[in-house]
């Protein structure tokens, strides 16, 4: 065989410039390379280098008799390899070894191509840039002072913004600032891996990542492709489970919530186009407007706005995966997941085999705890998530879903095998495995042209694997190839020598072998599938209540001895019914003493929010959704449901004049986040005035955001009205005549929908003048309020309130926590509802919202309020406030079939809730709940027996502190107990066991 | 509606003082707590006591009420609470719950209750007579009282100026690493050894208070260790606040060493897992923990309404509290806490005694309240329907045999406002 002429004319026309390290523009070697249709890096052994330094080693390599894997399930036993400059040459069972090769006996060897992880992280620790934010707190201070007008920045935080406080760095190119440690390199070819995609660490839209060879820690000789995928985290910067370098950022800065940080990457989006088309408005116009500003961030993130490369998400919880996906719909990307380690929770959840996911397999294992008692402590879904994990690559797969696996998020790559096959034990086949770190990642990196498979024309990257295959647990890496280029596997150090004395020790043929034991039951899942006790408990096409006293809340009063008839989840008659009119296939329900009402309605909960329920950075974040961060997952469902509780209206918190979009939900347990929302339920806004959004007790460093007094409250409010109401203006200025484009401005869209009178405002509210001020200012912009929550003083200013056409959404009896509700009296409901304000009770937390039925009871012990009427505080009057009378809030023929089943009166303190509908389909019932929980408990039980004798063991035979760190976090779905009233700012989640 | 108030107030104001004379309430519903109900029964009150409970009492009175169709219950007795030390929870100038210090046993919490709190008119309109207000603290934050809710100055109001000492538990949780790779957290061999040094520092305390009893007459007095004597001796009950089972555990295991201290469990989140142990030692529980969400996502919904169920099924005695940690403003609420348990299986009985006669005898003065019987105070209310009904009204409350405004903050501003026109 001769050389190809084209190594003939590199070696001739390019004297290696690159050898010599003559510092050519990395993107001028590019220019040169791909102007010669190659990306060949290396150049052959007869390349002529300067006297003294070594010459280039041989460049003809034949590997003979060894397994070559050419790709996942196709092998060729005894097999030879050529590479020649770099490349393949041949593969084959009686390939002829070239006479120039040097050849290599590769007897009881396997080789692989080489390995491919697509996720790697070289971030520096305690690098300057991931320090400590400046001191000041004035967060945004200079964006929203009032007066800002229209040019108001709901997003600080977009591409641009430059220093450390910038979460979004789209510029931020891993092909620039690609320099690892050489270490880090050796790490990963140890493990056998000789490419990578390595990734950007910080922010929320962190930047592009960079495919690198990992043969050369040289930047322009590593980097294969410059940006592979621009990266998107969908977790609150600081606080990301795997640990990213921006753990230090001041949580005072937007965005300090996941709500937050998913309006961020809209808006980012939103002004990535807006940034292109107003160039190309400006181009066409140059002299007949104003010059736009150019924001490199936004320029580089146009390849992922155009979809021409994917954008990599990195979710903080499992539902951001759902979300991702409905982000990358929203705003036209092109997806790639990384996993987040939970998508066991719910397969149902996880999109479709079209998105590849990006693996970890950094899998908990069980600390030891001091204590016996320490393990009480443990919650359950930290046991469960720790025993489900090793399943959730196989589970990924069987969605016939793409995966490549990748060693992010381990202490050290050298556990990467060792939870591999556990992976591989937990039902991930080998096969499978072999593709997630070869055609899979090749493929996904877009670099299958050049690696995932050995075949003539690839890259000579090899992965070679001595004493069985690469998954087998005696089986070492011997060497890597990468471009060509051979690097052995460095001897063990004396650590590992000694553990595999140990080992040996432990595999001694008359001990048991508990090591073994051990490593065995860890591979085996003991938990129940993750939903196995969710959802629905009866689902039948009819239900009839024979005789009750039903509460119907609606115009026909209490009814004794009346019947309920659902079919297909609507309610079919209340009253008299005939047994012809009930279906055959009806359940029957047939209990004397039962009272039946509408399912409870709560006007305002914080329980079902993923995250932090404030964006309390800035003072108007009206951008920002609930709807992003239902949590469909928390067990506080059931626990409402068990209350008799059916819809729930979920709310931004109480830190800011203008907060976030609420999002009216049902209790459909089990459903996922989509499921559970109240569709067709008008949109509304969490307002608040007072101490919160003064910021009154948070304490010294809060003194500078507007406003501070309930003087910039008002002030506050028309400042944004006006802002949106010329933003209003503009749009449709520019729709009527054309002109330069408008920028898309999510908050002020938002608040120009409330003018529309097509969002509903939800105003927290306090003391009497603050409710007048908030009154006028919104009657200025012709908007009626919707509601106004809490409301203590409301009793005041009830016929201003009436007048107006609020409703009020009222505490039952809180009063003197703070100054503003000293005044606070439980007789408010009562006085309100007498003077014509329609009033309603809520929760604020997740303890009431499971016995609102007693709370509407203190209307009427303080006031007087007839029974009829105080029920309906819970049931239709919140349901009118909401906007959703039509559905639910009144058991009559036509609405949904939501309804309780009590033991006896509703408003008695000894009345249990017995059973809770939701359209027809019974969500709780108390016996079965009970049961439910037994299996529960018991299956703790087992999983804390588990744990307990695999505590401190590790199947890695080595320390891992990382991973017993992990057990201890908890899932974002489980880190919620919202207890707090009168939400202003959330309680650090404190780490505790 | 002001000036009936006021009238109503000057009407009632001369009886405040220890009142000679006889009152007879006629015909209510008497739920004694201690000997059953009587459907209707009399209740004679003679110089602040009751001096007879009977179906019928024909002894003539100087003054006769008819409770006919309402319900007559022994006050309730608040038997852990900030009320009194508290005004307004994030007003930090109308705080006296907490001291700095970890061992201040000379503390005593009625002297610091503001006897014009608004607070106390409107725990007292719902039948609360009563209230312990409970120092906070790290450690052992020293003595609380027994306070009836009405007085001129402390001194009225003052039953009892110690009524039992306070320890509040060391968390024994540990901290362990969050996703933050910047928060380090200690080994937890070694916080687990740092929570054992916690309790040695108790027990050298105690070690040194029993010491301290046996000291040379003539040698100087000591104000907190004068304080623990009645402690270490066992006149006096030790409270000891803690709610996870780690906690509880090692306080029990902690006071086997010390079998003269008369133990009490206050908070007891988690006491029901052991029940049958706080039955045989004989250890009281002040469950302050119906309303707590369960703490594992395995707990059945109902784990926290059952515990005093489950606790009275093992035999241990139970009052309940709302909990002394930023509870001032809910006492009215008390009832109703007792009230979800008994929809959970706690009897009726045990319910009613919770919140009265139990908290009355663990406080040391079950002698004088708690219950209707003869010889005790005659501190009791009249309500419309039960009590542990949210729907019933309190309708009269003595205290000392002595009538008290049931008017409060609230009803002022009730009436207040619904007197403005309506336009």
């Amino acid at each position: 065989m001769t050389p190809p002429a084209k190594t003939k004319f590199i070696s001739g026309k390019m004297p290696a410039a690159l050898v010599l390290n003559f510092r050519l523009p990395a993107s001028l070697v590019v220019a040169v390379l791909c102007a010669c249709g190659l990306t060949i890096t290396l150049l052959s052994s007869d390349e002529l280098r300067p006297p003294a330094v070594r010459p280039l080693a041989a460049s003809v390599h034949a590997l003979v008799g060894g397994r070559v894997v050419l790709k996942p399930g196709e092998e060729l036993e005894r097999a030879t390899v050529v590479l020649r400059d770099g490349r393949i040459e041949a593969v084959g069972k009686d390939t002829p070894i070239p006479a120039d090769a040097r050849v290599h006996d590769m007897n009881g060897t396997t080789i692989y191509a080489g390995f491919i992880d697509a996720h790697v992280s070289f971030a520096q620790k305690g690098s300057g840039r991931a320090g400590p934010m400046e001191e000041s707190t004035s967060v945004g201070f200079r964006d929203l002072t009032a007066g800002s007008g229209a040019d108001f920045v709901g997003a600080p935080s977009v591409a641009g913004v430059s220093g450390p406080d910038s979460v979004v760095t789209p510029q931020r190119r891993m092909a620039r600032e690609h320099a690892p440690d050489s270490k880090a390199l050796e790490a990963l070819r140890a493990e056998g891996f000789t490419a990578a995609n390595v990734v950007p660490d910080r922010g929320v839209i962190r930047g592009t990542s960079a495919f690198v060879s990992l043969g050369s820690s040289d930047s322009e000789e590593a980097v294969m492709r410059p940006d592979t995928f621009q990266h998107i985290a969908l977790t609150v910067p600081g606080d990301d489970p795997r640990g990213a370098a921006d753990n230090n950022r001041d949580v005072a800065a937007y965005p300090a919530s996941l709500m937050g940080v998913l309006a961020v990457v809209r808006q980012t989006f939103f002004d990535t186009r807006f940034q292109a088309d107003d160039a190309a408005h400006f181009a066409a116009n140059p002299n007949a407007r104003p010059r736009p500003a150019v924001r490199e961030g936004f320029a580089a993130l146009q390849p992922a706005a155009r979809k021409r490369i994917p954008v990599c998400f990195e979710p903080g919880g499992m539902l951001m995966v759902d979300r991702a996906m409905q982000l990358s719909r929203e705003l036209d990307l092109q997806p790639v997941m990384l996993a987040t380690g939970q998508e066991w929770r719910r397969p149902d959840l996880m999109p479709a085999a079209a998105v590849t996911f990006i693996v970890p397999i950094d899998f908990p294992e069980v600390p030891k705890l001091p204590d016996e008692d320490d393990w009480v402590a443990v919650p359950t879904d930290q046991l469960r998530a720790w025993d489900q994990a090793p399943g959730n690559p196989a589970s990924l797969r069987r969605g016939g879903r793409e995966i490549a696996l990748t060693t992010h998020g381990l202490d050290k790559p050298d556990r990467f095998r060792v939870n591999a096959r556990l992976a591989i034990a937990r039902g991930l086949s080998e096969a499978d495995a072999l593709a997630a770190l070869t055609t899979i990642p090749a493929r996904l990196c877009g670099v299958a042209d050049q690696l995932g498979e050995v075949a003539a024309g690839k890259l000579a990257s090899l992965t070679v694997v001595e004493d069985g295959r690469y998954f087998d647990e005696k089986a070492r890496v011997r060497e890597v190839w990468i471009e060509g280029r051979l690097f052995p596997a460095l001897p063990k150090d004396k650590k590992d020598k000694k553990d595999e004395g140990d080992a040996e020790g432990a595999g001694k043929p008359d001990q048991p072998d508990e090591k073994k034991v051990n490593e065995a039951l860890r591979g085996q899942l003991t938990d129940a599938p993750a939903q196995h006790d969710r959802g629905p408990l009866l689902a039948p096409p009819a239900v009839f209540i024979k005789s009750a006293t039903v509460w119907t809340s609606g115009p026909r009063g209490r009814l004794e001895d009346a019947g309920l008839l659902i079919v297909g989840g609507k309610i079919k008659a209340v009253g008299t019914i005939t047994a012809d009119q009930v279906p055959t296939e009806a359940i029957v329900i047939d209990r004397p003493g039962i009272h039946v009402t509408p399912g409870l309605i709560d006007c305002h909960s914080h329980s079902m929010v993923l995250g932090s329920v404030n964006e309390g950075t800035l003072p108007s974040t009206a951008m920002v959704r609930i709807a992003d961060v239902v949590n469909s997952e928390t067990e506080t469902i059931l626990q409402q449901l068990a209350g008799g509780l059916t819809v729930a209206n979920l709310l931004h918190g109480s830190a800011n004049p203008i907060g976030g979009q609420n999002c009216v939900i049902k209790l459909r347990d089990g459903a996922g986040p989509e499921g559970l929302k109240f569709e067709g339920a008008p949109e509304g806004i969490k307002f608040a005035l007072g101490e919160n959004v003064k910021q009154s007790n948070w304490g010294d460093r809060f003194r500078q955001r507007f406003p501070q007094s309930r003087m910039g409250v008002p002030a506050f409010h028309t400042n944004r009205f006006t802002a949106a109401r010329q933003y209003a203006e503009s749009l449709a200025k520019q729709q009527r005549e054309g002109g330069p484009p408008v920028r898309r401005d999510l908050e002020l869209e938002t608040i120009a929908e409330i003018i529309k009178g097509e969002r509903l405002v939800h105003c927290h509210s306090y003391r009497q003048d603050e409710v007048l001020a908030f009154l006028r200012v919104m009657e200025g912009f012709g908007v009626r309020v919707a509601t106004l929550q809490h409301i203590l003083e409301g009793y005041k200013v009830a016929n201003e309130i009436a007048e107006h056409g609020a409703g009020a959404s009222a505490f039952s009896d809180w009063w003197a926590y703070k100054l503003e509700v000293y005044d606070a009296i439980p007789h408010a409901g009562s006085i309100m509802r007498e003077r014509g304000v329609l009033v309603s009770f809520n929760s604020d937390s997740s303890d009431l919202a499971r016995r609102m039925n007693l709370e509407a009871a203190k209307a009427v012990k303080y006031g007087g309020t007839p029974q009829e009427e105080a029920l309906k505080f819970v049931t239709m009057n919140p349901a009118l406030q909401l906007g959703i009378d039509r559905r639910v809030g009144s058991l009559e023929p036509g609405k949904d079939g939501d309804f309780v089943i009590w033991s006896g009166h509703p408003l008695d303190t000894m009345t249990l809730c017995q059973e809770t509908w939701i359209e027809g389909k019974q969500y709780f019932e108390r016996a079965e709940a009970l049961r439910r929980a037994g299996e529960r408990q018991k299956m703790r039980e087992t999983l804390l027996a588990k744990a307990k004798t695999l505590a401190g063991q590790d199947p890695g035979g080595k320390g891992n502190e990382k991973a017993q760190d992990k057990f201890f976090h908890r899932a974002l779905e489980d880190r919620q107990n919202h207890r707090c009233l009168d939400c202003c700012l959330d309680h650090k989640m404190s780490w505790t066991n | 509606m002001d000036k009936l108030t006021l009238i109503l107030w000057t009407l009632l104001l001369p009886a405040a003082g220890a009142s000679a004379e006889t009152l007879l309430l006629r015909g209510a519903t008497v739920h004694t707590v201690t000997n059953g109900t009587l459907t209707p029964g009399d209740v004679l009150v003679r110089d602040g006591k009751i001096a007879a409970v009977a179906s019928r009492i024909e002894e003539p009175a100087d003054r006769a009420i008819d409770l006919v169709g309402l319900h007559l219950f022994p006050g309730l007795v608040s038997a852990s609470t900030e009320l009194g030390l508290v005004e307004i929870s994030s007003v930090r100038a109308s705080l006296d719950v907490q001291e700095t210090g970890e061992f201040t046993p000379e503390i005593e919490s009625w002297t610091a209750v503001n006897p014009d709190s608004e607070l106390i008119p409107v725990a007292r309109a719902n039948g609360i007579t009563h209230f312990v207000p409970v120092p906070g603290g790290s450690l052992l934050s020293g003595a609380s009282s027994m306070m009836a809710a009405r007085g001129w100055t402390i001194e009225d109001m003052t039953v009892r100026r110690r009524t039992a000492m306070h320890l509040f538990w060391p968390d024994h949780s540990l901290r362990v690493p969050g996703p933050k790779a910047s928060e380090k957290v200690k080994p937890l061999d070694e916080q687990a050894r740092e929570r054992t040094e916690r309790i040695r520092v108790i027990d050298r305390f105690f070690a040194d208070a029993a010491a301290w009893e046996k000291r040379r007459p003539d040698s100087p007095v000591v104000p907190a260790w004068e304080a623990m004597l009645p402690v270490v001796r066992g006149e006096l009950p030790l409270v000891v606040h803690a709610q996870g089972l780690r906690e509880i555990r090692a306080a029990l295991k902690w006071s086997a060493t010390h079998p003269r201290l008369r133990l009490i469990l206050d908070g007891g989140r988690d006491a029901w897992m052991l029940a049958d142990e706080l039955a045989q030692r004989e250890i009281p529980v002040i469950y302050s923990e119906v309303f707590t969400l369960p703490a594992q996502s395995s707990d059945a919904y109902d784990v926290q309404f059952v515990a005093p169920a489950v606790l009275e099924k093992a035999g241990v005695t139970v009052a309940i509290s709302e909990g002394s940690g930023g509870s001032a403003s809910r006492q009215r609420n008390l009832p109703y806490a007792a009230a979800q348990a008994a929809a959970f299986g706690f009897s009726r009985k045990a319910a009613l005694a919770s919140i009265t006669l139990v908290p009355a005898q663990l406080h040391g003065v079950g002698d004088r309240l708690g219950s209707i019987d003869v010889g005790k105070d005659a501190s009791l209310f009249a309500s419309t329907g039960d009590i542990l009904d949210i729907r019933s009204e309190v309708k009269h409350l003595w205290i000392a045999g002595t009538e008290q405004s049931l008017v409060s903050r609230h009803t002022r501003l009730a009436d207040r406002y619904r007197s403005r026109p309506t336009k």
